[in-house]
């Protein structure tokens, strides 16, 4: 008996684990059990094999490069996202903040629902209230505000992609000049009005450097690499890699200056010296583009008269760099030319003089013959395609700063419904360009020009951006009404009467990504996932508040996809023939001169490119640039420097978990020497006090040889005092509430932020 | 068979971390794990100053020191990568303190490391790294193309840096992840000539060798003791029962005495 109930038994086992072998290997093919039996073990099926991949294409946020992306999500979950191979831009790849798109989505801190303020304001009280509820007060409060000050009175503030919403569709429906980006007068004001007074045409979003072919490139205090746009990298390095020479103007020895050819740790602040004995050596040793700058330079006769003077034995004892450095450098600019340029960086407000530094980088550019010439800088154009046909604005042109597009600025002033022109101190405090944010704080505290009663704020991370955040506090305490539109509590949120919080990017539909380059595009934006929480996209906010405040007229689509069909409709195209064509329309460029048939490409008033400018002189301002010097470090002080890390941008990301485990805290770069001398040492945390008093929060230091002793740099958007960011509250510090002051540009506007100075303190 | 492999080149490499981000949302790392490192190398006193990259990652070796100490086979080599199957790891930790460039972690108590994007580059993909690197420092493929490439950067690098070199072309009997430096190795803090410890080629070569053959010598042994001790007991029982029936013979008739 008992011999026979074994072999039963025995026959079973093996009759079931058969079984279970086969139910195993079908169920790898219908992945949930086989993820259940995994998770049962530990283990984790990967993502791209637990059900059907959604893909959708979309233009990043996560830095204002916006590269063209794919975003694969499963089940309404988003799992990663990588570029769009068809993207002019990423062409495939992606950065780690790219990269980091779904964790910002994730991000557990998000604001959640709409809330209006319940306790002081700056004290972070709300309640939770519906859109309905949020919509009607803000609502309210803008019509009393327009009715009693004009609608003038209301400042938009906006950054990030979906600003067009807010400050460029709103603002001028609704009827205000006193719209602002941060990425003109914080950012690129004087490298833009500097390239229109020089040679006619903006640099735009995409600074058109012909890279495939360039041979030598300079550059003046970018740090590509740690600046991580996706596209410069490439390029770069292909360049790099290619055999390009490459020459780096930088007080700090960056990730790419321990690339170049050349490094010249620049005393900061004398880049315009070193600029001038650059022209001095190439029109001095006649080693520029003769035929070029014959046919296409104005003034070339008056440049050389000005710069005789300006040897590079002058500038050496002004830039604390080698005569022959700086003789060496220009010869290898001429030796490539015209494949050689000085690559226009993108954040170049730093001493107030900005526009000159810039005109003297263009000039430079223009003797090596490198604008319209093939491995120079190519001519971009931008795409062709209608604006959404909505009746004329109550304030028409661009009063958003640098959405305007080429050609169509006026070059006067926009006048609201009321009869005011911007309250920034366009024309009288600074001649030109687009709208400076800062310049609209003052009228916020004083009501001149006239008082600026509200503020809408989208996306800018207003107390971590704008220089002097002590100002901007007094300001926001006179305000009569704030709205705050984010997706995370940033600091100045807490400052806000009523909070909009926004769907992400990856959560949206949104305007157009119309891109001047080589090779124009324009790029879409779907919605991967529907919004989370109680979140709404900018398209829907404006639109809802514009229907309350009788503006019907501009808002006749009722849809996002309504709207972008519309103006696709333009140009024979939709949303669904995008996605045909992997979410990208690309264009034919027109960049070089053989593109422009004889016809002259300068859109300026000879058709050229003027080396002495008559619209500057006239202005009262110098037609060509010269040195001033800037203020020293007192002693004891350092000269506070700020830049980029990769995987971080501006103040947005620090919050970001994948990001910030990747850099949770910026740290104070000190030379080795100096910190030897002051007793500090490498990894030690102190504090910071500017020339007014100012104090930042403890940072570690990084002792180091790569910057020089007068100079100390830190990584910008940290040391964030907001409780609400669980990640970033107090991490790090916050080079912006150490600018207490900056020099204001008296051309674009710009503020120039490195004429701030800190000493260390090492106990408090 | 194909072997494949990395091509790492930290000529190219400018630190953006792109890679490091990649593979931990592409493999979706649990935070505070990482499979790659960046972290910048500086040499020299201002201004006259030389930096470079180190990715400091799995270099999945030939003779991979982390799979010569796996006792459970869960490190193993497939198409020239040193492969991971977590399900089959104890947490002993062996390969945490055998690896000669400190790559595998424990996680959960399972070792944790690189293993080439396996699943992705099986379903006809590239590992997540290679995919996005803006510079293109990284690429993937098979071993012979890698290495040609390899030298043809290495090369070209020369121009810039007279000590530029391929890296793991033979290093611990070739590397899975083949670099371009722009430098002499121990410049970049990589040892010039790796070595897996001599004690793990004596656990390798020799102890573990040798435990088969003692078990296998232990277990002949215990069924030999076995044989022969059950004859020994059926030897003593029968000569019991002889002794036993010789008794009762003389005391009782027998009629089955040798039936048992």
């Amino acid at each position: 008996m008992a011999r026979t109930k074994l072999q039963i038994s025995r026959r079973n086992f093996l009759k079931s684990s058969l079984l279970s072998a086969a139910a195993l290997s079908i169920s790898s093919c219908s992945a949930q059990p086989l993820a259940t039996v995994l998770n049962q073990n530990g283990l984790r099926l990967p993502w791209f094999r637990t059900g059907e991949i959604k893909t959708t294409y979309n233009y990043c946020d996560m830095c204002p490069w916006r590269c063209g992306i794919v975003v694969k999500s499963v089940d309404g979950q988003i799992y990663k996202v990588d570029g769009n191979p068809a993207d002019p831009k990423s062409r495939g790849m992606l950065c780690a903040r790219g990269q980091a798109g779904p964790s910002f989505v994730y991000d557990p801190d998000r604001l959640r629902a709409p809330m209006i303020r319940t306790g002081a304001r700056g004290e972070g009280k709300f309640k939770e209230v519906t859109w309905a509820e949020a919509l009607d007060y803000t609502a309210e409060k803008l019509k009393i505000t327009g009715q009693a000050f004009g609608p003038e009175a209301v400042a938009v503030f906006g950054h990030t992609s979906g600003d067009f919403w807010f400050t460029d569709y709103f603002a001028q429906a609704w009827g205000t000049p006193n719209a602002a980006k941060p990425s003109s007068s914080l950012c690129t004001s004087p490298r833009e009005e500097a390239a229109k007074l020089t040679y006619g045409l903006p640099i735009g979003g995409h600074e058109p450097v012909d890279w495939d072919a360039i041979n030598c490139i300079v550059l003046i205090g970018s740090h590509i690499g740690e600046d991580a746009r996706n596209t410069v990298m490439q390029d770069f390095a292909n360049a790099w890699a290619r055999g390009a020479k490459v020459i780096v103007v930088d007080p700090r020895f960056s990730n790419v200056a321990a690339k170049a050819d050349y490094w010249l740790p620049i005393k900061p602040g004398t880049d315009t010296a070193l600029l001038l004995a650059w022209l001095n050596v190439l029109i001095n040793e006649e080693r520029y583009d003769k035929a070029y700058v014959a046919d296409w330079t104005t003034g070339l006769e008056a440049l050389a008269a000005h710069v005789a003077p300006f040897t590079p034995e002058w500038a050496a004892e002004i830039t604390d760099l080698p005569a022959e450095s700086i003789r060496a450098t220009a010869r290898l600019m001429a030796d490539n030319l015209p494949q050689a340029a000085i690559i226009p960086g993108r954040h170049v407000t730093w001493y107030g003089n900005d526009t000159q530094r810039m005109r003297a980088i263009y000039m430079i550019n223009a003797l090596l013959g490198a604008y319209g010439r093939e491995g120079g800088i190519y001519f971009s154009k931008s795409p062709y395609i209608e604006a959404y046909p909505h009746p004329p604005f109550a304030v028409t042109g661009s009063s958003g700063g640098c959405s305007a597009e080429p050609g169509q600025e006026s070059a006067e002033l926009p006048l609201g419904p009321t009869g005011k022109a911007r309250a920034d101190g366009a024309r009288t405090n600074f001649l030109r360009g687009a709208t400076a944010m800062q310049e609209l704080i003052p009228p916020m505290i004083s009501g001149e020009p006239y008082p600026i009663k509200a503020l809408i704020v989208y996306g800018v991370n207003l107390l971590n951006s704008i220089p002097n955040p002590q100002r901007t506090i007094e300001a926001l305490k006179k305000l009569d009404f704030v709205l705050a539109v984010d997706v995370l509590p940033q600091e100045h949120v807490a400052w806000a009467d009523v909070v909009f919080p926004e769907a992400t990017a990856l959560e949206r539909y949104d305007e157009l990504w119309v891109v001047a380059h080589k090779t124009p595009y324009i790029a879409m934006r779907e919605p991967a996932i529907e919004p989370l929480y109680d979140t709404k996209p900018a398209w829907w906010m404006v639109r809802e508040l514009g229907l309350r405040l009788g503006m019907e007229p501009y808002f006749r689509w009722e849809t996002a996809e309504e709207y972008l069909d519309a103006r696709l409709l333009s140009i024979g195209s939709s949303l669904d023939k995008m996605r045909q064509t992997n979410g990208v329309i690309v264009q034919q460029g027109k960049p070089y001169f053989e593109d422009f048939a004889g016809e002259s490409p300068f859109p300026t008033a000879s058709g050229k490119i003027e080396l002495y400018s008559d619209e500057l002189a006239s202005a009262g301002f110098e037609p060509m640039p010269t040195y001033e010097p800037v203020a020293e470090p007192p002693a004891g002080y350092f000269r506070l420097l700020y830049g980029r890390h990769p995987v971080h941008t501006f103040a947005k990301t620090q919050n970001t978990p994948l990001l910030n485990e990747l850099y949770p805290e910026n740290e104070l770069w000190l030379n080795e020497d100096e910190a030897g001398r002051q007793g500090i040492t490498n990894g030690q945390y102190v504090w910071l006090e500017n020339q007014d008093g100012a104090r930042s929060g403890p940072i570690k230091v990084k002792a180091t040889q790569r910057i020089r002793s007068d100079a100390v740099y830190m990584v910008h958007g940290f040391g964030q005092n907001a409780p609400e960011l669980s990640r970033a509250n107090g991490q790090g510090a916050s080079d912006t509430k150490l600018q207490t002051t900056y020099a204001l540009d008296p051309i674009s506007g710009g503020a120039g932020m490195r004429v701030n100075f800190v000493r260390i303190v090492k106990e408090v | 068979m194909t072997t494949y492999a990395f091509l790492l080149d930290l000529g190219r490499c400018i630190g953006c971390q792109a890679c490091v981000a990649a593979c931990k949302t592409g493999n979706e790392l649990s935070p505070g794990v990482q499979y790659i490192h960046i972290s910048e190398q500086t040499r020299g006193v201002f201004p006259a100053l030389q930096s470079s990259i180190k990715n400091h990652r799995c270099y999945h070796c030939a003779d991979a020191a982390c799979v010569a100490v796996c006792p459970t086979g869960a490190l193993y080599k497939e198409d020239g990568l040193t492969r991971l199957d977590a399900s089959q790891c104890s947490g002993c930790a062996y390969c945490v303190d055998a690896c000669p460039f400190n790559v595998p972690q424990l996680v959960n108590g399972r070792s944790n490391k690189c293993d080439g994007c396996a699943e992705v580059v099986k379903a006809g993909g590239q590992p997540w790294c290679v995919k996005t690197c803006p510079s293109n420092a990284l690429m993937y493929g098979e071993r012979e193309t890698i290495m040609a490439e390899a030298h043809r950067r290495a090369e070209a690098l020369r121009v810039r840096y007279p000590h530029a070199q391929v890296y793991g072309e033979t290093q611990l009997g070739g590397l899975g992840v083949v670099m371009v430096l722009p430098d002499q190795p121990e410049q970049l803090d990589l040892p010039a000539n790796p070595q897996i410890p001599a004690v793990l080629n004596t656990w390798q070569n020799v102890v573990q060798p040798a435990s088969v053959g003692l078990l296998g010598f232990s277990l002949a042994f215990t069924g030999l003791a076995a044989i022969i001790a059950r004859r020994n007991h059926k030897q003593e029982v029968a000569h019991l029962h002889v002794q036993n029936s010789a008794e009762e013979t003389a005391a009782v008739q027998p009629d089955h005495a040798n039936e048992t």
